[in-house]
């Protein structure tokens, strides 16, 4: 078995994955749906939010080039880094310039894909998770399972009895509230003493330099503002040309993501404070991050540079909703994990992502930037093809089968030899083991095929 | 006037259920079309296509091109199988100058058999009963690469006696997905089970669908299960066949 | 080779026409408001339980203290609170409150003046400055905001302000909320629980 193969198995043994996985797509499903049904032309909107980013991505060293002059005017400092390693030392070195003993991070996936809170850990710098799913990741020492919720995958009962072991005044009453109550206590002087605040980008605005983070717990601005310096961690694929750019994408992600209208909070940091200003760092530096997005761009992924990361496409996604985001081994799981993580980490070990989908096609029907993730799926299933990482079995058969049926009177006779000798496995109309198709059989019994193929009938009854 | 329409019966209903393409010949007549199935034809390709053999997917695709570029029309008893001429072909053969324009000109005239009935010719069929209940789920290549929702509920509103109940969860895959269930059987078998599981609280009689892969599976699911609820392909019901054996079922 | 010049390097290509960019933008989709019926609207939105904040209204400055202390008397807390070291509130009589201008980590109820209010969101516009400190408005439990109705405005396109930009330029739609655990909605995830709007009419 793969190591796809081992955590999927894994996944579906856990009854208590899919409950929680249940309750928080099912939820997310069901009010996309209604802030979409509430959207005038959602599709079109859909549509425009695709041109806008395309249109970034086709002129994207002119709008970095834009922002980063705009943001160093505004007094941050731009840094650039073509690896994940490059991105984190410099980020380690911002760390140890400003003399930290522990950061305050403010949830970002480009950070988890660069690894940064391992690099953190290397460089012995504390590290406080401020979201309050990647507090409970943090204290549960695991990986994230989803995007949006990256605690999807713990139900209420395992993060309460996980903050009730490691929070220095837990909470008593078992609700919900009770444990985001608890977390608060928690994280609230933690937060407020760190030495640096490190966040991604949800948008940089190239005619301001302005970076935008959304959140909707707070905790973003409490991880930023305080501390004296301000870490972001970028990728190059983050730019719109303008604020009301920005606003449009903004509508798009909030809906997609979790059906609201918008963010509770949504901020535009631009520069460093001002020395008149009453609060707010004194240090902004922004890592721009390549990490394999201009090599992407390069070499027809381009379209998966569009992505805002709203999660939509695994929520809705048949396979994610049985098996969680852990089984993808990557940092991004569900449709667009599986199109980015061969991308990011190499298609051979993860060749099964491109595989483990059927192609129904609702990632791409729910994408707000209308990224044709089944045709990225096929075209890495191609280069694996290509490449030779398809096993011998499959390629023999595959094989086998079009040399068959390109000979349509071989095939008629063939495939009439193989119908008489399935006929002899069944009874009663159905087949319940079948030789070479026990991935069939082993949970769905097969429906006997007729006597005879609907050719060799016709043929029969009538000439053409 | 007589609409000439080719048959492009699709390699799984040849092998595993004659009397869908049967039942597509039917309809198709009684709506005013000569049908002629061309001998030339065996699978469209499909699973080369999906599992990223490239060089094979064009060769079944040049086969088929060859044998149904004759036609004015081209009818599918299958969305995905239709979906593949339409909408995958032209894709297979871009930057080919002379594979690409007889590609473009066979996927513009290739339809799903309900789709074409209903949008095409605008036929409806007529003094047919069945006193059932019945589920219908959109498969997922019919629905989102063609379109294919209306059109066969259109139909199957035609039968007399024929209540249609809905199904929850109508537009989410099945878990079939080609080789998918075959490569991932313990997944294609989560998914499938909670589809079986959404059938049978319906409390329908029948189940419905449009494509036979996905009717297997569920047929297939729901026959394990110890479920009483039987599987037909849309257009035999809509082709007055709807009294015979269903998928499992034998004479 | 520095990674800057790497990148730039593979992004090579002509400068993007303003007009492409612009035409991008041209009749965007969005939700329809009334533009004749602002604060209706605004205050439509700001009832939504996604947002779930509460609201006064005053005819003038002068009310305000007033206000806020009936504000803070019906949710039973002290009348104790942070303000922004803004001019136009030192003209207010705020005897009867315990004042400061520095939030303490655990800080009750703190006062802001929003820039703007936007109807398609019941979004309230924020900008740093000398006289506007932006960590309180995140540490308080009950957020309480002055809004001139006639800063109100339909859309998030409106939200920017002219001129040179702040350090921060922030909206808040709502109380701070989590959906992490198991997608359940609560409020008061790590800032403010209560977001009370006091409206001035004037």
């Amino acid at each position: 078995m793969s190591g796809f193969d081992t955590r999927a198995a894994a996944a579906l043994a856990d009854p208590l994955l899919k409950t929680a996985v249940e309750r928080t797509a099912g939820t997310a499903e069901a009010k996309r749906t209604l802030a979409v049904s509430a959207f005038p032309d959602f599709d079109a909107a859909r549509t425009r939010a695709a041109a806008i980013k395309d249109h970034v991505i086709a002129h994207l060293g002119h709008y970095l080039e834009q922002f980063e002059a705009n943001a160093i005017a505004a007094g941050a400092q731009v840094h650039w880094a073509a690896t994940a390693d490059e991105a984190c030392r410099i980020v380690i070195d911002l760390c140890k310039a400003s003399g930290a003993k522990t950061v305050a991070r403010s949830k970002s996936m480009l950070g988890e894909e660069i690894g940064l809170p391992h690099a953190l850990a290397e460089a012995g710098i504390g590290r406080i998770e401020t979201d309050l799913a990647e507090h409970i990741i943090q204290l549960a020492d695991e990986r994230p399972s989803h995007i949006i919720w990256p605690a999807m995958h713990k139900t209420r009962e395992q993060v309460s009895a996980l903050f009730k072991a490691k929070h220095r005044t837990p909470h008593e009453e078992d609700s919900i509230a009770a444990m985001a109550e608890s977390a608060r206590r928690e994280l609230r002087d933690r937060m407020l003493g760190a030495d640096v605040g490190i966040s991604g980008a949800n948008f940089l605005i190239a005619d301001s330099g302005a970076v935008c983070t959304v959140t909707n717990e707070g905790n973003a601005e409490l991880s930023l503002v305080p501390p004296r310096v301000h870490i972001v961690t970028a990728g190059i694929e983050k730019i719109v040309p303008s604020m009301p750019h920005a606003v449009h994408m903004l509508r798009m992600l909030a809906r997609s993501a979790t059906g609201a209208a918008l963010t509770q909070y949504t901020t535009f940091y631009t520069g460093p404070k001002r020395p008149s200003d009453p609060d707010g760092p004194e240090e902004m530096h922004i890592v721009l991050v390549d990490n394999g997005r201009t090599k992407m761009r390069e070499e027809g992924l381009a379209d998966m540079l569009r992505c805002i990361r709203c999660g939509a496409c695994m929520n809705h996604c048949v396979v994610f909703r049985q098996i969680g985001g852990h089984a993808y081994g990557g940092t991004y799981p569900g449709p667009m994990g599986a199109v980015l993580t061969p991308a990011l980490d190499g298609l051979a070990p993860n060749r099964d992502l491109v595989h483990a989908c059927t192609l129904n096609g609702k990632c791409q029907e729910v994408c707000p930037v209308r990224i044709p993730l089944p045709t990225l799926l096929r075209g890495w299933r191609e280069k694996s093809w290509r490449e030779g990482l398809e096993p011998t079995s499959m390629r023999m058969g595959l094989g086998l089968w079009a040399w068959v049926a390109r000979r349509p009177a071989l095939y008629r006779l063939v495939t009439r030899l193989a119908l008489r000798a399935m006929r002899l496995m069944g009874r009663r109309g159905w087949i319940e083991t079948l030789p070479l198709a026990g991935g069939w059989t082993r949970h769905r019994a097969m429906p006997r095929p007729a006597a005879s193929s609907f050719m060799a009938q016709y043929r029969k009854e009538r000439r053409p | 006037m007589t609409q000439q329409v080719a048959l492009f019966v699709t390699c799984l209903v040849d092998l595993m259920r004659p009397r869908i393409g049967f039942a597509a010949i039917r309809a198709l007549e009684a709506a005013g079309c000569d049908v002629i199935v061309p001998q030339g034809q065996t699978c469209c390709g499909q699973p080369a296509l999906n599992s990223g053999d490239h060089a094979h997917a064009a060769a079944l695709a040049k086969q088929t091109i060859e044998a149904l570029e004759p036609y004015a029309a081209i009818v599918v008893p299958s969305g995905s199988c239709a979906g593949t001429i339409r909408c995958h072909y032209p894709e297979i053969f871009e930057g080919d100058a002379d594979w690409l324009p007889r590609a473009q000109a066979v996927a513009a005239k290739t339809y799903e058999v309900m789709a074409y009935l209903d949008e095409v010719l605008g036929w409806k069929p007529e003094s047919i009963s069945i006193d059932a209940t019945a589920t219908y789920h959109d498969s997922c290549s019919g629905l989102r690469e063609l379109g294919i929702k209306a059109q066969p509920r259109r139909l199957l509103k035609a039968i007399d006696g024929l209540r249609l109940a809905p199904l929850a969860g109508e537009e989410t895959c099945c878990g079939f997905g080609g080789t998918f269930c075959v490569k991932y059987p313990a997944i294609s078998n989560a998914i499938v089970g909670e589809k079986a599981d959404a059938i049978d609280a319906t409390g329908a009689d029948l189940l419905l669908a449009g494509d036979l892969g996905c009717l297997m599976n569920m047929a297939g699911k729901l026959h394990r299960d110890g479920s009483t609820v039987r599987a037909f392909h849309a257009i035999e019901l809509i082709a007055g066949m709807g009294d015979g054996p269903a998928i499992g079922e034998e004479p | 080779m520095s990674a800057r010049d790497a990148i730039l390097g593979r992004l090579k290509g002509i400068a993007p026409d303003a007009a492409q960019a612009a035409a991008l933008l041209v009749a965007p989709e969005r939700p329809a408001v009334d533009e004749a019926a602002l604060e209706a609207e605004f205050l439509a939105r700001l009832a939504l339980p996604s947002v779930s904040a509460s609201h006064d209204a005053i005819d003038s400055m002068a009310d305000l203290p007033a206000a806020i202390r009936r504000y803070l008397d019906a949710q039973g807390e002290d009348r104790t609170l942070c303000l922004p070291p803004d001019p136009r509130l030192a003209y207010c009589d705020w005897s009867g409150f315990t004042l400061h201008d520095v939030a303490a980590p655990a800080e009750v109820a703190a006062l802001a003046i929003a820039r703007r209010g936007i109807a398609e969101t019941g979004s309230l516009v924020f900008e740093t400055g000398p006289a506007a400190p932006m960590l309180p408005n995140f540490l308080a439990l009950h957020h309480i905001v002055l809004l001139a109705t006639r800063d109100i405005a339909p859309y998030l396109e409106d939200a920017p302000l002219p001129g040179a930009q702040p350090r921060a330029h922030y909206w808040i739609t709502g109380v701070s909320g989590t959906t992490d655990i198991e997608g359940t909605y609560v409020q008061g995830a790590h800032g403010p629980r209560f977001l009370h709007v006091i409206l001035l009419r004037a």
